[in-house]
């Protein structure tokens, strides 16, 4: 025991690594390939299929996996679009006020995922506060349900990521010296045209890996469509969920899995080409 | 206590105080700066005419640099006013006052080339990427920066290529006052000295009006038409640098600007009390101390070695202890007892107790 070898420490990680995802992944992509089961159990053993694949990828497979594309993008945009200016008023506050609205931030994270749905279900439904306000103020003439829609299955997944975003968001804020705004601003640059040239440019790679969270995140949503999107908003996490729970059709749902996991690697690949350009022009 | 101008009472061969006063290009009246309760800046006053190079010089923490950003605009002042050109700037934002800051860690920005940093102010102007580009080159050339480092990142450039960049960034503007924090303060002692002279010689090319912050009096000295020495946010004296040198209104500026022998008044026959400062340099010591009314022998205590000078410390009884800095005849002189006098022009009788803060 002369020399740690450093392998030797992530040897935990990669246990539980291999444990717990690779094993299950290699046994999804087997559980893909058989044929569904006729009669009792999960999948007819011993058979070997794409059978799965075709159906997943049929029209209203791919609709769904576009869908479920737009919607990764929808939430990674309204997460960065939220957390930005979130993040540049935590970064202007005082040390101690920062630390309190950081504390602030990450609160939620406290609270189980399940509670945050139904919460936003509550806070959403006709009955709920935001729909008395409208009516109050005469937004609207009677109660509105705003769950069970796009707007709020975005809105939950958002939410739900968002703590990260900001965090992400804030910590490559704060790398930048304050000092090169007062230096733009003595150059005439304008508090707005000093944002633009300086401050967000140089924010760049936060935001760009906000919006990475997001995309995966959002891909991935099932909570926020499953209980607060409506009959249209399904994405591939749900549908996985309903072939195996409600039809117990598990080589499809496997398959299903198996793509959504393609897709978000897919979508991660064209990201990354996307900032590049966007990195590129900045 | 007011903390009024003390300008230049000396005729002749250097600038007047009155032709500065009447040109007056840059206003300080009675500024206040308070960080909370506590005081930065003292009901400061003074006024630069245009074209001149002023240095803030005083020790940290006396608030030269927050005088400079209430000049800049990055910070307002409690009380007073603040003018340039003729027109009042007090509460004007940064990007409204047209002056030009060398930050003291330069504060380029890191995602642009060296030539983008530096045409940033004609860029926010909507000025033409090919006239930007063209005169960010004029001006980097001025300053030697050459055409292949022109497209290098800050990272990229040395602490001495930085520096130019940030001058050439600032001036590029035209600026009405050029603002200089501490610009020397984290390059070596070589290439400090070669660049202030630069600084110097396009400061006098472009006419630009100055202020220069530094605790470094040797820089202050060198570079400078005026020096404001500054202690406890007060404004203790204003002068050319051979006026504050020679006559220092405190015995704290003498102590700041090099090296001061403080020796009781009652010995040059003022009252009871008084301070009299004398150079080191202007002692004279070994055979010519026989020229002088006030000389006598004393015991050298140490010697020190620096270079072409010599600075001993003596010592005698029933006399104050003196450094004198002289060039001495043999290469090692080790005389254990030199005879010092005190020429009567060299002791110049401090006028002003040191305030108290």
């Amino acid at each position: 025991m002369n020399r740690f070898h450093p392998y030797l420490l992530s040897a935990p990680a990669a246990a539980l690594l291999v444990g717990l995802l690779l094993g299950p992944l290699v046994l999804l992509l087997r559980v893909s390939l058989y044929e569904p089961a006729s009669g009792r159990g999960f999948f007819t053993p011993g058979t070997w299929t794409l059978e799965n694949f075709a159906t997943v990828l049929d029209r209203y497979g791919v609709r769904l996996l576009a869908f479920t594309t737009a919607f990764g993008i929808g939430v990674a945009a309204v997460s960065v679009s939220v957390g930005y200016p979130l993040a540049m008023f935590i970064r202007s506050l005082s040390e101690t006020a920062r630390r309190v609205a950081v504390a602030g931030v990450l609160l939620p994270k406290l609270a189980s995922v399940l509670v945050v749905v139904f919460g936003l279900q509550q806070l959403l439904s006709a009955a709920g506060p935001v729909s008395q306000f409208l009516v109050v103020t005469g937004v609207v003439n009677e109660p509105v349900t705003l769950s069970r829609s796009l707007f709020a299955a975005v809105l939950a997944e958002a939410y739900l990521i968002l703590p990260y975003a900001v965090l992400v968001l804030l910590i490559q804020l704060q790398r930048i010296d304050p000092t090169l705004e007062a230096a733009a601003r003595g150059l005439g640059a304008s508090r707005w045209a000093a944002f633009r040239r300086v401050t967000l440019p140089m924010s760049l790679p936060g935001m760009i890996l906000a919006g990475q969270l997001g995309l995966v995140w959002g891909m991935g949503a099932f909570l926020g469509p499953m209980f607060l999107g409506g009959p249209e908003q399904v994405t591939l996490s749900v549908e996985v969920y309903r072939q195996a729970f409600e039809y117990n059709r598990w080589p499809r749902a496997a398959a299903g899995a198996v793509v959504l996991l393609v897709a978000v690697g897919g979508s991660l690949g064209g990201y990354s080409v996307f900032t590049r350009r966007v990195r590129g022009a900045a | 206590m007011p903390n009024t101008v003390r300008t230049s009472p000396t005729p002749g061969t250097e600038p007047s105080s009155a032709t500065v006063e009447a040109q007056a290009w840059v206003t300080v009246g009675s500024v206040s700066f308070r960080y909370g309760a506590a005081p930065v800046v003292r009901d400061l006053s003074f006024t630069l005419g245009k074209g001149g190079f002023l240095t803030l010089l005083g020790p940290s923490g006396c608030g030269k640099t927050t005088l400079l950003k209430l000049m800049g605009g990055y910070l307002i002042p409690s009380a007073g006013r603040i003018g340039l050109k003729g027109r009042e700037i007090t509460r004007l934002p940064p990007e409204k006052r047209n002056t030009g800051m060398v930050f003291q860690n330069y504060a380029l920005f890191p995602h642009l080339s060296a030539r983008r940093n530096v045409s940033f102010g004609l860029e926010v102007r909507g000025v033409s990427r090919a006239i930007c580009q063209d005169r960010a080159d004029a001006i980097l050339e001025r300053v030697g920066i050459a055409p292949a480092e022109r497209d290098r990142r800050p990272a990229h450039l040395s602490g001495g290529q930085q520096q130019r960049v940030a001058l050439a960034r600032a001036l590029i503007i035209h600026p009405d006052l050029l603002l200089l924090d501490e610009p020397f303060a984290n390059l070596d002692r070589h290439l400090r000295e070669q660049l202030r002279s630069e600084l110097r010689r396009l400061q006098q090319e472009t006419g630009v009006t100055t202020v220069m912050v530094t605790h470094d009096q040797e820089e202050a000295l060198a570079v400078s038409d005026w020096i404001g020495v500054m202690n406890n946010g007060r404004l203790l004296q204003f002068g050319t640098p051979r006026e504050v040198y020679d006559r220092p209104r405190t015995a704290f500026v003498a102590r700041f600007l090099g090296d001061a022998n403080l020796i009781d008044g009652v010995l040059f026959g003022h009252p009871l009390g008084s301070v009299v400062m004398v150079r080191p340099e202007r002692c004279v010591v070994g055979l010519d101390a026989a020229l002088h009314r006030r000389r006598w022998s004393a015991q050298v205590r140490s010697r020190a070695f620096l270079g072409p000078d010599v600075v001993v410390e003596l010592e005698s009884p029933n006399r104050p202890t003196i450094r004198a800095r002289y060039r001495p005849l043999a290469p090692h002189d080790r005389r254990p007892q030199l005879d010092v006098g005190i020429p009567d022009d060299a002791a110049w009788l401090i006028p002003e107790a040191d305030a108290i803060p």
